[in-house]
């Protein structure tokens, strides 16, 4: 008896459920299509003439896909944006690799290595995480032009490698990291720096791929210090290139959106293929700023 | 080649090579990253303390020493105090607004049955663009004061006229502009970190308070779910004020010569690298932020607790 | 380095593939360009022109130059004067630049004298150019072009409004209002107005500074004409937040709006849009003691004082911008219409001698106001947040003033003591 008693009321609750998910299916749907408003624009614009987007009428898309765009994107000499992808990728990677090597050596030899005075060095860190790096970016500035590095490699990647809070996060990742792991290549025989590299990298794969991912999000997308480095046309990363597409003397709107299409692909590529470390990634950077 | 290991839990009896062996690889270790540390954040910073009390216009190498002079000029002057204010709005709108809204979004992302990867994804997505990207777009394109942008053109259909989005600070609709941006670009970043945190809540709890006659719905958010979510929630909020210290990409694109809506870094810019190369006044309005984001980091971590964040972190990231 | 003897060679082997991509970007620091230059290379920074063609042909005359490696840097962007001034102040200096002639550039020891090789040429060039690239007694500075800015209209658009050019800013409120509809908007000054400053100043009957480097432009007349311009922005008939900014005529070919401030080198793309449907005015006199002006703006080469070899530079400008006169002349009228400073060169140019340039030549003759080098890029800055505060923003013009003239103090002081 009980048990009719009990299904009725299921089926009431399902009933409540289907018309309440309706609403929510609604709302998220809405929600979903505003936010790929912008992506829309992107490809629309990128694939149009600028007749097209500028006309009286708003055009939903274009007429022809308008595929040469892509060709006088990379063959227009006033911004040079094959040149700009390039430096953009060499940073992008170099950073990451850079970060990660040094950051995670720094973060080990913190949480594991026996040394008296290894709070207070890891005290020096610390206070670093108070001040966001973009602040004293005048400083950084001044120091960099005066090592001679405006306008170059050395000066877009360099300074951003010593970031304290990714050491801050392989510090506290390596403090969880099983100890009987170690023990057991150190039992072997191995140093420090040989059990780090056997057993200690080689387990933390997943780890070091979340915060590359993040890492690599977060130099390819960087402005404000490619821009303050990047005097020269040459030195300029995707973004500054599509800063200055905004305030170019004339105004190509097709151009415009097909470089900003192009700046997006690495990332949707990361996005495709990658989420899976980028959302541990953002889980593990997100938890403590 | 090797040396002779000293298993864990013997340290001080096992150190057949000395103390030299761990304290050399601490060292080696954590030397080229303190190296780092120390060139291009600890000497920035003193180096700019330095140039403070100098009159370096264009140089950085300077003579003249003017005391607290640029220190003055900096907070009377008009700007940079402005621009602490413009920060203090913007944080003021920007922080609640994201975290009530990606919060929003876990949570319906969270309740979804079908399709509920994709719709994660579509969210997710706009974190792969960046602000200049972004301010692009919105400028160009959803925000532009012409007939044929976005915003105007679906106004138009409404018989509403084209609207100045960003030329014109009366209406202030240019921080529908910069607040829109920031939302798209940031809350599906805060979902993910929210729907992890909802995923982590106890069944338990929501079944025993519907045992206990709470309603789902309203109740058991207030009573259930948002409790569980604090410490995310503290989180979300810092980071979000982190972010918002570091204003610069979206300001900067979209507010060309404008006289309000700049916040402390892009009037830093224009102070030191604008066209007077002012690096005195600027590492003095790097100093007085420096000092306050440190005093607010302190006052946070005195109110939150410094010590119980971390144990937070540790809990989950060595899950 | 970390010591050898520790690692097993397996990790030293890893470790070391790490360094060694380390040390690859280090090396390719020197693919950004600069680096490797011998003394037979030169740098020349240009503003990026909109013209089509421009930069090619900037590039094609340095290449025929010869003697010398000379790469162009095309700065895109609305900030060409804070890349150039911390380049300048680099160890990356380019050797030679264009720009407009300010004293600072002098004062700080940025730039040579170039007496020795215009004089032999002194007296073709246009003495306005000369007086304004004259400072401390000496010529600092080639000029390239003259680039009269007008107030364009569409013909067509006045007549159906029953409207006659307006001749007073009052008439220009009265002009664009009427212009407008719900497609058009009457007036398009700039998505920021920045660049009317000076004719509002000059049609205000005030100047910049006084003969004796003070403050000139704050006077009640140029407050009031602020006051004005505040009405004419609130009022709904300006264009605002287009896509280009006013020195792109595409607002104007759109026809987003029915008036635009331009320069001329944007006549001839504008005459491919709409005919002989246009008219030019100077801008429209602002209160009783001033009349129309124009802004007879343009670009000059400069060669920096750190150029590696500072005789080649000024060989490169004497080369191009002295004696290569047919390269002047493609410069000034192929890709946009641009005054030549050179006598001899304007008696050539049959282009601007008919129709619209013509009649924008003589406004240019009539009206136009050249650049006076002791108003520097730090009060040209200041002026515009005048624009920002008291037209866009609100504030009361006095304020505005008074906020700019403490600015504008401040860098007379260090200039002139």
């Amino acid at each position: 008896m009980s048990r009719v008693h009990l299904s009725d009321e299921g089926r009431v609750r399902a009933r409540q459920r289907a018309s309440g998910s309706a609403g929510l299916y609604l709302a998220v749907g809405v929600c979903a299509l505003l936010f790929l408003v912008p992506f829309y624009l992107i490809v629309r614009n990128a694939l149009s003439t600028d007749a097209e987007i500028t006309g009286e009428n708003w055009q939903f898309f274009p007429t022809d896909l308008q595929w040469g765009n892509v060709t006088e994107l990379f063959g227009d000499e006033t911004v040079p944006f094959g040149r700009a992808l390039w430096n953009s990728t060499v940073v992008g990677v170099a950073h990451t690799i850079g970060t990660l090597f040094v950051c995670s050596l720094a973060g080990y030899g913190l949480a594991r290595i026996p040394y008296r005075h290894a709070n207070k060095v890891f005290y020096v860190v610390l206070v670093t995480l108070m001040v966001p790096t973009a602040v004293t970016f005048v400083p950084s500035f001044v120091l960099v032009s005066s090592l001679g590095w405006v306008s170059s490699f050395q000066g877009l990647i360099v300074p951003g490698l010593f970031s304290g809070f990714t050491c801050f996060l392989f510090r506290q990742y390596f403090l969880g990291f099983p100890r009987e792991l170690e023990e057991a290549a150190r039992v072997d025989g191995l140093s420090y720096w040989g059990s780090y590299w056997r057993v200690v990298v080689p387990n933390s794969l997943n780890f070091f791929a979340a915060i590359a991912t993040i890492t690599f999000i977060s130099g390819w997308n960087a402005f404000l210090w490619p821009l303050v480095i990047g005097q020269d046309q040459e030195a300029w990363t995707v973004q500054v290139a599509l800063s200055a597409y905004m305030t170019n003397q004339t105004v190509n709107f097709h151009l415009i959106f097909m470089a900003t299409a192009v700046s997006l692909l690495p990332l949707l590529f990361v996005f495709l293929f990658l989420q899976r470390w980028l959302v541990q990634g953002i889980a593990q950077t997100g938890i403590k700023g | 080649m090797s040396t002779p290991t000293s298993p864990r839990g013997a340290p001080g009896i096992r150190r057949v090579r000395g103390v030299r062996g761990p304290t050399l690889h601490f060292w080696l270790f954590t030397g080229p990253f303190l190296v780092g540390l120390v060139i291009f954040v600890y000497v920035p910073i003193v180096w700019s303390a330095w140039l403070s009390f100098f009159e370096a216009r264009s140089t950085v190498t300077p003579s003249e020493f003017v005391g607290w002079d640029n220190y003055v000029q900096m907070l009377t002057s008009g700007g940079f105090v402005k621009s602490l204010g413009t920060f203090t709005v913007f944080a003021a709108i920007v922080v609640p607004v994201t975290w009530a809204f990606s919060l929003a979004l876990a949570l319906m992302v969270n309740r979804l049955r079908f399709m509920r990867a994709f719709f994660r994804s579509v969210f997710f997505l706009p974190t792969a663009c960046s602000f200049v990207a972004a301010s692009l777009i919105w400028k160009m394109s959803i925000f532009s004061g012409v007939r044929f942008g976005l915003m105007n053109t679906v106004l138009g259909w409404f018989g509403v006229d084209t609207i100045a989005w960003l030329a014109d600070p009366h209406p202030p609709w240019y921080w529908l502009v910069i607040v829109t941006v920031r939302l798209w670009l940031q809350s599906g970043f805060f979902m993910i970190l929210f729907l992890a945190a909802l995923q982590n809540i106890p069944r338990e709890l929501y079944e025993a308070a519907a045992i206990d006659g709470a309603k789902s719905g309203w109740q058991t958010f207030r009573y259930i779910t948002l409790p569980q979510l604090r410490a995310t929630s503290t989180a979300v909020v810092l980071l979000l004020l982190i972010a918002a210290y570091q204003a610069f990409d979206e300001f900067f694109n979209l507010l060309p010569k404008a006289t309000w809506g700049q916040p402390p870094l892009v009037d830093l810019y224009y102070t030191a690298l604008g066209e007077n190369q002012d690096y005195g006044r600027g590492s003095a309005g790097a100093m007085i932020l420096t000092a306050l984001i440190c005093a607010v980091t302190l006052l946070q971590g005195k109110i939150m607790g410094f010590g119980r964040g971390d144990e937070e972190y540790t809990a989950k990231g060595g899950k | 380095m970390p010591p050898r003897s520790s690692f097993d060679r397996r990790a030293f082997l890893r470790a070391a593939g790490g360094l060694a991509a380390l040390g690859a970007l280090g090396a390719c620091g020197s693919n950004t360009g600069r680096g490797g230059g011998g003394s037979g290379d030169l740098t020349q920074y240009f503003h990026a022109y909109g013209e089509e063609g421009t930069q090619q042909a900037i590039k094609r005359y340095a290449k025929a130059f010869g003697k010398a490696d000379v790469r162009t840097q095309w700065i895109t962007g609305s900030n060409f004067e804070s890349k150039l001034f911390s380049a300048l102040l680099s160890s990356d200096a380019p050797d030679v630049f264009e720009f407009h002639p300010q004293i600072q550039l002098v004062k700080a020891e940025q730039i040579v004298p170039l007496d020795d090789i215009i004089e032999p040429v002194k007296d073709d060039f246009v003495e306005a150019d000369l007086t304004s690239h004259t400072m401390d007694g000496k010529i600092w500075g080639v000029r390239m072009i003259d680039d009269p800015k007008f107030l364009y209209y569409r013909k067509s658009l006045l007549d159906k409004a029953g409207l006659k050019p307006p001749g007073t800013l009052d008439e220009l409120v009265e002009a664009s209002r009427k212009l407008t509809t719900d497609k058009v908007k009457g007036l398009f000054l700039g998505n920021n107005l920045v660049d009317v400053a000076r004719p509002l100043i000059w049609g205000s009957g005030a100047d910049l500074l006084t003969e004796k480097n003070e403050i000139a432009y704050h006077t009640d007349a140029f407050a009031a004409t602020l006051g004005t311009m505040r009405t004419l922005f609130k009022s709904g008939s300006l264009l605002l937040d287009a896509p280009a900014d006013y020195w792109d005529p595409s607002a104007f070919n759109q026809g987003l709006a029915a008036m635009q401030w331009c320069g001329m080198w944007a006549m001839p793309a504008m005459q491919k849009a709409h005919g002989d449907d246009i008219g030019i005015i100077p801008f429209p006199q602002c209160a009783d003691a001033g009349g129309p002006s124009l802004i007879n703006g343009g670009w000059s080469m400069f060669v920096s004082a750190k150029a590696k070899d500072v005789d080649l530079a000024k060989e490169y400008v004497k080369w191009l911008w002295i004696d290569q006169t047919e390269y002047q002349e493609d410069w000034a009228l192929n890709y946009g219409f641009h005054i030549p400073p050179r006598k001899s060169i304007a008696a050539k140019a049959d282009k601007l001698k008919t129709g619209l340039a013509a009649e924008g030549v003589e406004l240019a003759g009539k009206y136009g106001r050249f650049d006076n080098p002791h108003w520097t890029q730090a009060m040209i800055t200041a002026v515009e947040k005048v624009i920002a505060d008291a037209v866009r923003s609100g504030m009361a013009p006095e304020a505005a003033l008074d906020k700019c003239d403490k600015t504008v103090n401040r860098e007379l002081t260090s200039l002139f003591g």
